[in-house]
């Protein structure tokens, strides 16, 4: 029964900090532009820049937009398919990919988009002007 | 007035509970049969108040009541009466009081057919798990704090700091916001209404344990559980094929299932049900595993209440496609889930020690060993899945602003747990019927081996699997079938009403065989170059402008019209055009591409749909969402969308001028008229671009006698090829110039020829002798012509149908148990209530 149980506990202890290591390596945390230069992949959130030419051209076929990350640096961003539906609506973006040449190369790209569930300006003019 | 009586009488509801709670405990603990009826009958006022109520926000829904939040918020005035109905669940609060609703059912079947000792603390049980739901649907504004969001509130009562309400208090929207697009579709309406049914079911297991740690009756509790856990099970499976299924065909990640944390939530639940379902099938045969099946069928529930936890209270705000609204539901889920664990695993650990446990240690070729070892997979595979969803707060031990782990996590880990399962299905399903020892287990498997072998080669020199690991898999799942189909032969003859269980495990490998099949094998559907292309680039051989190489594949095509271009060496594909339709959606585009089999085979046709987004677009920008074509085969299905196409860029760029309100026009839109028409002069065998056209000048044709008018002098016709250069396209015209007499006088005669598609005139206006040369006159020409293309994202899945065909299996399987076990639990009553 003793040694039963010691193989018991070290396969449960095992098992766990193997799942509990490879977790860990499995998420990332999310960095700046500047800090992604350093890295293989990474997470960036951040807002599109508009005040830059943008969009899906057909020779290459990508699409590129300038992104602005939450400490303000601000980068070319291409992602390899057509612009995403609800891009420009976006309040927030998350791209994930490589930074290479001060260009960041997104594998996915995932849209926060505003919640119609807050209080929104769009309201009256999506309801007709009754008041 | 309406809405007062639903939020009086959810009120009512809550405080219903509240009292049978506290009754129910009494009953419980005095063993009071009138306590108990008095309490059964708070059960149903409960209840009562929760229909009318439910009916009440149906009635404020149908009559377009706008001013309600809720009603504004997911309908419309335009919404069909089916989804009317169905945005009655469409929010958070009302598919809380569909969940009540469920529960109150649940409840009633357990108030007709649960046994004494177990029947007043199970109810207790399911009446505290109904008392917390309904408190977040109260809304008791208490001063300090507030209890739950009712659905009944207004939307001054929503947004009281809002301008329009501001300036008036009594604002009525005209019309609501309404459905999501995406959600518009039958199976998303009975999706919900199912997934709760299970979750109500999945209550009972958890209030049998509960009442069997109360009543220390540890033995029998598992006969009544387990038939509401097989139903739970069984309901929880269908809801997930339904949110698999409606994401395949709805929206554009082209799969069906995405490690999302809302189908994590469901699916979790789901193998803790089934690994407390193996351990209590254990109990029942061998009296082992009490500890286990109590465990699983306790932590079944606990994590659905913890799944519900961190999908609604915002944690995952930024992780999933789901959008679940934030409701400030926190403080009163992570309340739901504490009680739940205290109550569940508290009493659980501190009944431990009085728990049975079995004298002797099981074999490891023994029914009871195989069938624990396969339900403590399913707890492993579930813990698993609940770390990796977790990751928002467990992902904070390792670093500080932890995203999602990748999609790999959760395939490296389920690979290898869905392998010993897939094997152990096998040995537990031969040892389950029948005693073995190696030996003649050997015997036994020699012949489901074999042919094991033989699929399993087929499979790898068919679908050329070079990777070992895929190799292993393929065999396990092959196994699972094979051996599962042969014990179930076996019983077939024997008593056809006990192949659930070998049923449902060849549904598994067959679930397993779909997955590998569908999700590593998909290929994307591309032309020669785009093929090649991307050859390059795993090769590394293509660099982009500053000298990096490109690591990403291009996983689309352009299709222009009319023009035929060869994919995957295996249709040729042809876009065909579109056409705009308001029905059902406004302003949506059904595009048109023929697929044409290389080798033979008939042809066929995909619609794929662009369509508006009703409820995010408006006057000024619109949101365009894709409808995605799925062709089901039985060997492979076509996946296929639009992701781009020329009509969409012109509506796009003409809202932008709108917006813009530029008074520029772009040349030749405003003054077209006068800057459209060309004169091209041009020699013979000669050619001249005008725009992205060529007109090559061939020959001269004759002209048929009849075509000219009288009294012609000359009459000739010039070959004119069109061609637009881009695209390739190309056109042969021949106009006619004529010279004729009338009345003394030369009239020239020249008719325009037009060239439909591109909406261009062709015309021979004059002959230069002179110069040997002649003139056109063109009409239409654009100086930036485009011919109309799309974008196009396909993809080819083998076996999705598969897929579905374990998925359907499981289902069955579990159907046969659920009849089997609920008839034995039902003679045994009978039995039990004869001999009293």
């Amino acid at each position: 029964m003793k040694p039963k149980l010691i193989i018991g506990i070290l396969a449960i202890v095992g098992f766990t900090s193997l799942l509990m290591y490879n977790f860990g390596n499995s998420i990332s945390t999310y960095v700046n532009f500047e800090e992604a230069e350093n890295r293989s992949t990474s997470h960036v959130i951040g807002n599109w820049d508009n005040s830059q030419e943008y969009g899906f051209s057909r020779d290459t076929m990508q699409f590129s937009f300038h992104m602005k990350d939450e400490d303000g640096n601000v980068r070319r961003v291409v992602y390899p398919r057509p612009k995403p539906n609800n891009f420009e609506q976006a309040t927030q973006l998350v791209v994930i990919g490589e930074m290479r040449n001060n260009i960041f190369h997104a594998d996915e790209m995932l849209m926060k988009c505003p919640s119609k569930y807050n209080e929104n300006p769009e309201f009256e003019l999506a309801t007709g002007g009754e008041s | 007035m309406i809405a007062k009586i639903g939020h009086l009488l959810l009120s009512g509801a809550f405080v219903a509970s509240i009292a049978a709670l506290i009754l129910y405990a009494i009953a419980a603990v005095k063993e009071d049969k009138t306590i108990e009826k008095i309490s059964n009958w708070l059960w149903g006022i409960k209840g009562v108040f929760l229909c009318i109520s439910s009916v009440a926000l149906i009635y404020l829904i149908m009559t377009h009541q706008f001013q309600y939040y809720y009603v504004w918020n997911y309908t419309s005035l335009d919404l069909e009466t089916q989804y009317l109905i169905s945005a009655f669940y469409g929010g958070q609060e009302g598919s809380f009081m569909l969940w009540i609703f469920c529960g109150f059912i649940v409840g009633l079947g357990l108030i007709k057919w649960t046994r004494k000792p177990y029947r007043a603390p199970v109810m207790f049980v399911m009446t505290l798990t109904q008392m917390f739901l309904l408190s977040m649907v109260v809304g008791w504004d208490l001063n300090f704090t507030q209890i739950g969001a009712t659905p009944f509130r207004t939307i001054a009562q929503e947004m009281p700091n809002a301008p329009f309400i501001l300036a008036n208090p009594d604002f009525v929207p005209s019309d609501g916001s309404g459905l999501n697009d995406l959600l518009k579709s039958p199976w998303m309406m009975i999706h919900p209404p199912v997934i709760f049914i299970g979750f109500a079911m999945m209550t009972v297991p958890f209030a049998f344990a509960i009442a069997s740690l109360w009543t220390k009756t540890y033995h029998e509790w598992i006969r009544p559980a387990l038939p509401w856990t097989l139903a739970a099970n069984l309901s929880l499976l269908t809801a997930i094929f339904l949110g698999g299924y409606w994401a395949y065909e709805t929206l554009s990640f082209g799969g069906y299932w995405a490690w999302d944390p809302v189908e994590n939530a469901s699916l979790v639940p789901w193998l803790l049900g089934t690994a407390g379902i193996h351990a209590m099938i254990i109990q029942r045969k061998s009296s082992r595993a009490h500890k286990a099946s109590l465990f699983f069928a306790i932590m079944a529930y606990v994590t659905i209440i913890y799944q519900t936890f961190l999908t609604r209270s915002g944690v995952l705000a930024d992780q999933s496609v789901h959008s679940f609204v934030d409701l400030g539901l926190y403080g009163q889920l992570l309340a739901f889930i504490v009680v739940m664990l205290v109550v569940g695993v508290g009493f659980y650990l501190y009944r431990y020690r009085e728990l049975p446990s079995p004298q002797e240690e099981s074999k490891f070729l023994s029914r009871e060993f195989m069938t624990f070892t396969g339900s403590m997979l399913l707890f492993i595979l579930g813990f698993v899945i609940i770390l990796g969803t977790s990751s928002p707060i467990l992902g904070k031990l390792f670093v500080a602003n932890p995203t999602p782990p990748d999609i790999q996590f959760y395939n490296d880990w389920s690979m290898p747990i869905a392998i010993i399962m897939a094997i152990a299905t096998v040995f537990g399903q031969y040892l389950f019927w029948q005693k073995h020892n190696w030996e003649s287990l050997a015997g036994v498997l020699i012949l489901p081996l074999l042919i094991t072998s033989v699929a399993t080669v087929l499979s790898i020199v068919l679908g050329d699997v070079r990777n070992l690991y895929y190799m292993v898999f393929i065999f396990a799942a092959w196994f699972t079938v094979i051996g599962n189909a042969s014990v179930m032969l076996h019983l077939l003859r024997k008593n056809p009403k006990l192949v659930g269980g070998t049923v449902t495990h060849i549904g598994f490998g067959a679930l397993l065989l779909g997955i590998i099949a569908s999700s590593v094998y998909t290929e994307p559907l591309l032309d020669q170059r785009t093929a090649n292309y991307n050859q390059r680039v795993l090769a590394g051989d293509v660099f982009d402008d500053e000298g990096f190489p490109v690591t990403q594949q291009i996983e689309m095509f352009e299709l222009e019209i009319n023009r035929p271009k060869l994919i995957n060496n295996k249709y040729m594909v042809t876009y065909e055009g579109f056409d705009v339709s308001d029905s059902p959606r406004p302003g949506q585009q059904t595009y048109r591409l023929r697929f044409e089999p290389v080798d033979g085979g008939s042809t066929f046709y995909m619609d794929p749909v662009v369509y508006p987004m009703l409820t995010s677009s408006s006057a000024d920008n619109i949101e365009w969402s894709v409808d995605p074509h799925v062709r089901t085969g039985w060997l492979s299905d076509i996946y296929l969308y639009v992701a781009g196409s020329q009509y969409v860029e012109q509506r796009n760029e003409e809202l932008e001028r709108q917006n813009r309100r530029d008074p520029m026009m772009p040349v030749g839109e405003e003054n077209g008229e006068s800057t459209d028409v060309q004169n091209i002069e041009i020699h013979i065998g000669e050619t001249i671009s005008a725009g992205p056209f060529n007109f090559t000048f061939r020959e001269f044709v004759p002209a048929a006698e009849e075509v000219l008018p009288e009294n012609t002098q000359i009459g000739i016709r010039a070959l004119i090829r069109v061609e637009h250069e881009p695209s390739g396209n190309a056109y042969d015209v021949e106009p006619l110039f004529a010279v004729y007499n009338e009345d003394g006088r030369s009239y020239t005669y020249s008719p325009p020829l037009e060239i439909e598609s591109w909406g261009m005139n062709v015309m021979f206006s004059r002959v230069h002798p002179e110069s040997d040369s002649i003139e056109l006159t063109v009409h239409g020409l654009d100086e930036n012509f485009e011919e109309d293309w799309i974008l196009v994202v396909a993809e080819k899945k083998p076996f999705v149908s598969v897929v579905w065909l374990g998925t359907f299996l499981l289902m069955a399987g579990f159907s046969i148990s659920i009849l089997r076990h609920w008839k034995r639990e039902k003679d045994t009553q009978k039995r039990s209530s004869a001999k009293s």
